[in-house]
């Protein structure tokens, strides 16, 4: 309790910004070991975002809501159980990550999008990747096409496009987009009892759109936009084992 | 006589949005990308500040930390955390070590100048 307090006072003192209270009370509860899906269920219901994710994750081959089979918060937790409880738990920081960071920095309003408003990604593109271990554990894969990271490489470095070529800077301006994101990410993990640890990241440009995933385990697949800018990012979680 | 500012970061993008937040202003700006890089030009430049990422390869920024506490020169030198992890046990231990503000990333180029601003004096250099 001391400890808590003392953070608290910290934080007020440093200005750090915490995540949603609906998101930390449901990465709480995910976090203890005898999990009361009721509960869990009557916090996503209460949020909307958290519903819409949820409802997402149970339906993996839906392009849109109008394409639903699962369209209760019980429903879709009676279905996927534990497991998707926690994946929602984990993409919500991930995903509020992933647009504070990109408004902070480069003073751009990601907005999350439906995979069928945005074009596919094919062919070469730019892959950021980094896993993370621990009570949980599983990778988040960043994707965006060339152009795409271009223009997030200007402008987080502040050189105009035409004056960056496919490399070393751009890949480093990503890693460090995917970096910034995962790190709050994992800060809120952490203080919601789920402690993990971040792996090196890789980031490289790749063909290969596969996200490959442990049997059992789950994957939240969001898409960001900004005009031309589209972010892919999935997030991949491994068996629950509770413990 | 120019602020000494010592920038430890294993992400080149940090360490050029640091130099270039704080080009405005008269001080230079010493990269290290690791904190063993970061010790040695700690002891080597003596810098002003020390603004300090906390996942580094080679050595991380708390044992870094750490390690400048330990030194009997070295300690005096004011330390700002400036990383994306501000979890509570990072920042308890963190703040236990002693340092004298803590920046969490994504931020702004204000802030950072801010928080630099609140433990040396940045002078803008004149007009060209």
């Amino acid at each position: 309790m001391k400890e808590i307090v003392q953070y608290k006072e910290l934080a007020t003192r440093y200005g750090f910004t915490a995540p949603p209270e609906c998101v930390a009370r449901l990465t709480q509860l995910v976090a203890q070991s005898d999990l009361d899906l009721e509960k869990v269920a009557r916090i996503i219901a209460s949020d909307k975002e958290l519903r819409a994710r949820l409802l997402r994750v149970a339906n993996p081959k839906a392009d849109d809501p109008s394409e639903y089979v699962i369209d209760t918060v019980e429903a879709a937790l009676m279905r996927n159980g534990v497991a998707c409880a926690v994946l929602i738990a984990m993409g919500t920081p991930l995903s509020i990550a992933l647009v504070r960071t990109v408004q902070t920095m480069l003073s751009m309003k990601l907005e999350p999008a439906q995979r069928r408003s945005v074009p596919a990604l094919e062919g070469e593109h730019l892959l950021a990747r980094i896993g993370f271990t621990g009570k949980a554990t599983g990778q988040v894969y960043l994707r965006m096409d060339m152009d795409s990271a271009m223009m997030i490489a200007s402008a987080i470095l502040g050189v105009p496009v035409a004056e960056l070529t496919p490399g070393p800077d751009v890949n480093d301006a990503v890693g460090e987009l995917l970096n910034i994101m995962t790190g709050n990410f994992k800060s809120n993990l952490c203080d919601a009892g789920l402690e993990c640890r971040l792996q090196t990241p890789d980031v490289r440009s790749c063909e290969d759109l596969e996200t490959p995933m442990v049997p059992g385990g789950g994957v939240e697949r969001m898409v960001f936009r900004l005009d031309r800018i589209v972010m892919h990012v999935d997030l991949t979680v491994n068996p629950w084992n509770g413990n | 006589m120019a602020i000494r500012i010592l920038s430890v970061d294993d992400s080149r993008t940090i360490r050029l949005i640091v130099t270039r937040s704080l080009k405005p202003f008269d001080c230079q700006v010493i990269e290290a990308s690791n904190g063993e890089e970061g010790l040695a030009a700690a002891a080597s430049e003596k810098p002003d500040l020390i603004l300090l990422d906390i996942s580094m390869p080679v050595m991380d920024g708390v044992t870094m930390l750490t390690r400048l506490k330990e030194d009997a020169v070295l300690k005096a030198i004011p330390v700002i955390m400036l990383t994306a992890e501000a979890g509570r046990d990072n920042v308890l231990q963190i703040a236990k070590l002693g340092v004298r503000d803590y920046l969490v990333k994504p931020f702004k180029d204000q802030q950072l100048i801010e928080k630099v601003g609140r433990v040396v004096t940045l002078v803008k250099k004149p007009g060209p």
